[in-house]
């Protein structure tokens, strides 16, 4: 079965684009001719799992420093200049990448990329550092009230057992404070290679036009060496508890085993993680939600460079907490011994179509998944390209990942009050 | 600036039943999306029955028509239909996003769930479990809890209520009470829905009317929203943040000065480089957070201002938000003001390129000014507002006292506080 995403003939006008400066940095882009804006950014390969112990939380505080100025630019300089283009912007660090990016009309991209561009060589002022030290310090207080994030810091941790994939993003209190501006520049110095970042454009725009301006603005970036090494992962299984006795619901984070993000069978992957866990109609729906035990109970896919897991969460009230987590661990091993239903797979595949079609009907929105798809496997995707593999992905290679059994090897973590049995 | 040839057109329709059709055409998009408002929410729920609305809203998704709760929502999934939507103070939405060529088989799914939702009995109590579970999860969720004790503090009665409801009321609910609240307050007059997307007039209207055309019931007026006197209060919690809410009275979207109060809105805190973020957070970081924004009821507009920050740096925080909402009075400068409205028409174009932006924005719009409007229209009305009576109107109308509530460890101190 297929499903068509393209309207009125768009999927076939769209054109993809790509160049590789002489300095190592990619460029790429996808021309639509229906775009009423254009959106581009930078993806930097560099994130939490880049960092030491030492260093915790330096990828995150970094991509905050970035917009505090340049050689050219103030910090108030850069905000005033993205208001003057009318942008839509912000930025983003993961385990996995940090991403700096803008929307704006047509006729203002060229100044889009002379702004970006000239943030990806920060001036890392210590004034500025000592000031957003405390912005840093304030988000992090901010997630200490969100137990449904915190449970993934220590659960992530724990599973991850020793892989940098289990790093804090935000870092800690003690990390942060004592992180100094010369650690933060060594670190600049070795992830921001200009072959460890593509810039990716979406929406209207001129591809003669783009790489001509962008070789000029970072034809002054030196190459050199950022790799990254992929460790095995060693994945911890079984459960584990932390106490917080201000917390009125019990907040479980649960992973399991899954498939890296160049590894084809990601695919049936994701859709298996919608079957069970999506937050519609999945089977962790149906047997907790739908009957008022949990408010909230999920599982999804999450592919990585060289790793991935399944990654859910559920929250409960304390006295029923052992009785759903029963439930939430029963639905996934049961998942494994009895079979997948042709029609829950077939509409798992369709919702997923459908979310990957909306998510690109903005330049802006197209451009997350367009940069991440290069940087993740060396090559162009179409959403079209991504819909016909969901849509391909075989029930039976479904049940190929079930018969390796991943949810005999999950990890719980709860989060809660005091003597909540897991 | 180029907008796209579709924002040229709105079409309109009324049912014979009431219901307000409202449709934007994107053609160039290979999907389509749906919001349906249904004027139900906490401000009308019964007294005694808080939470009403919220049960009544999951109730209807749990089996329409011919098929029970599992059927209905496998059939829609079936589909590829992403789903959303939820009780509110004074509407109850259900929205859709799917690809246009599903049209003629999801109108009918969703309009099942308001013209004949079953209300079978044994779903009820699951409906009702689920809603205390949210309430409760509200005790670990700061900024949420924030702002319903905000609004509680800020408007009187029905519209200060929370969708949440309360766990006297949510016990008190009963099966019967809630088909009754369905009889009286789950009609298409006061309806709207939205579309925008791939697909034509013709065949939206013709699939609209055939499934929405048999929706009977009745429906109850909103109460006016009532203010208390500004005044302010500390909720104690066990936070690590101490989160800073305000909340204060503003023109109605009909306001002829409302592109005005709009843009000088975005001076105080429409980016990153705007005022609030600006002092509280680049100068001083003092917070992650800080913000402040525009929200209307029916006949009601309303600016919420917020920040979180750790206890030790509230007073500070919120003397200096206090400052730059006083300091709007003296006006702003011409980059300034030309600066928020390319933000604004930027923003405009931006949303007009989504599908689900557009169709909650046409609902928004037929909701709360009683017409739609054109992106266009959208785009004049910004390019006229001129720097000399923005200042003028700055000058003459002030932000009113706001009503202000903490939540967190301890109160703020009183020369702030007072």
């Amino acid at each position: 079965m297929s499903v068509d995403t393209s309207g009125a003939a768009q999927g076939a006008a769209l054109r993809s684009d790509r160049t590789v400066l002489g300095n190592g940095l990619t460029v790429v882009g996808e021309h639509n001719p229906f775009a009423a804006t254009v959106a581009a950014g930078y993806f930097v390969r560099t994130g939490a799992r880049d960092e030491t112990a030492e260093i915790a939380g330096v990828s995150h505080f970094l991509e905050h420093m970035m917009f505090k100025g340049t050689d050219r630019r103030t910090a108030a300089d850069i905000n005033r200049s993205f208001d003057e283009l009318g942008a839509q912007y912000n930025a983003f660090t993961s385990e996995e990448r940090t991403v700096y990016y803008g929307a704006v009309l047509p006729e203002r991209l060229s100044e889009l990329l002379d702004l970006l561009s000239d943030m990806m060589r920060p001036a890392l002022r210590q004034e500025d550092f000592d000031v957003e030290k405390n912005v840093i310090l304030e988000e992090i207080a901010m997630y200490e009230d969100r137990p449904h994030f915190r449970v993934f810091e220590v659960a992530g941790r724990r599973f991850w057992n020793g892989h940098p994939l289990g790093h804090s993003v935000l870092g800690g209190q003690d990390s942060i404070r004592a992180l100094t501006r010369e650690q933060m520049l060594t670190y600049f110095g070795r992830r921001y290679a200009p072959s460890n970042l593509i810039l990716a454009v979406a929406g209207a725009y001129d591809w003669e036009a783009v790489t001509e301006e962008v070789a000029s603005l970072t034809g002054a970036w030196e190459p050199f060496d950022a790799g990254r090494a992929l460790a095995r992962p060693d994945p911890a299984q079984g459960t584990g508890e932390t106490e917080d006795s201000k917390l009125e619901r019990v907040h479980t984070a649960v992973f399991a085993p899954g498939y890296a993000a160049d590894d084809e069978r990601r695919y049936a992957a994701a859709i298996l993680g919608s079957v069970l866990g999506d937050d519609s109609g999945s089977r962790l729906f149906w047997s907790l939600v739908d009957k008022g035990l949990a408010d909230s109970a999920s599982l999804g896919h999450e592919a990585s460079d060289g790793a991935g897991a399944f990654v859910g969460y559920v929250s409960s009230a304390p006295e029923r907490a052992t009785e759903v987590l029963d439930i939430y661990r029963r639905v996934l091993v049961q998942a494994q011994d009895d079979t997948l239903d042709a029609e829950e797979w077939r509409r798992a595949q369709r919702k997923l179509a459908t979310g990957l079609t909306l998510r690109a009907e903005t330049p802006l929105g197209r451009l997350v998944s367009l940069g991440v798809g290069y940087q993740s496997l060396g090559r162009y995707q179409s959403v079209q390209d991504v819909v016909d593999a969901v849509m391909r992905s075989s029930l039976e290679g479904g049940r190929a990942l079930l018969a390796d059994r991943p949810f005999d090897r999950l990890y719980l973590h709860t989060l809660g009050p005091a003597n909540v049995p897991s | 600036m180029a907008l796209n040839p579709s924002s040229e057109r709105v079409y309109e329709h009324r049912l014979d039943n009431g219901l307000w059709l409202l449709f934007e055409p994107m053609p160039w998009l290979p999907t389509l999306s749906t919001t349906l408002m249904v004027p139900f929410g906490s401000a009308t729920d019964p007294d005694g029955q808080e939470g009403s609305a919220t049960v009544l809203h999951d109730w209807i998704q749990r089996g329409a028509g011919k098929l029970d709760s599992r059927a209905h929502s496998d059939a829609l999934e079936g589909l590829g239909v992403r789903r959303g939507g939820g009780a509110g103070r004074e509407m109850a939405s259900l929205s859709a996003s799917f690809l246009a060529s599903e049209l003629a088989e999801v109108l009918p799914l969703v309009a099942s769930m308001v013209a004949e939702p079953r209300l079978d009995e044994h779903e009820f109590a699951p409906a009702r479990e689920l809603a205390q579970q949210e309430l409760h999860s509200l005790a670990d969720n700061p900024t949420q809890r924030l702002f319903n004790e905000l609004m509680a503090r800020f408007l009187e009665g029905g519209q200060g209520r929370s969708p949440y409801g309360t766990e006297a009321g949510l016990a008190a609910l009963r099966a019967e009470g809630i088909r009754q609240d369905a009889s009286r307050r789950l009609g298409p007059g006061g309806a709207i829905l939205a579309l925008a997307g791939g697909a034509t007039w013709d065949a939206v209207k013709d699939g609209v009317e055939r499934a929405f055309g048999g929706w009977r019931g009745s429906s109850v007026d909103l109460p006016e929203p009532v203010l208390q006197r500004p005044g302010r209060a500390h909720v104690a919690a066990d936070s690590a943040q101490t989160q800073i809410g305000l909340a204060f009275p503003a023109p109605l979207p009909s306001d002829p000065d409302a592109y005005v109060y709009d843009l000088a809105l975005h001076v105080l805190s429409g980016s990153m480089g705007a005022r609030l973020f600006t002092e509280v957070r680049e100068k001083r970081g003092l917070v992650y957070s800080v913000g402040a924004s525009y929200r209307a009821l029916h006949g009601f507009g309303y600016t919420l201002g917020y920040a979180g920050t750790t206890p030790e740096r509230a007073d500070e925080t919120l003397r200096v938000v206090l400052a730059e909402l006083a300091r709007l009075s003296e006006g702003v400068a011409g980059d300034e003001l030309e600066r928020a409205r390319v933000g604004t028409l930027s923003s405009v174009v931006m949303q007009g390129e989504s599908s689900s932006a557009r169709a909650s924005r046409l609902a928004s719009d037929a909701l709360l000014r009683g017409r739609a409007r054109t992106l266009e229209e959208i785009r004049v009305e910004v390019e006229k507002v001129d720097l000399a009576h923005m200042n003028d109107y700055l000058a003459e109308h002030p932000f009113p006292d706001p009503t202000v509530v903490t939540l967190g460890p301890r109160p703020l101190a009183e020369e702030v506080a007072a």
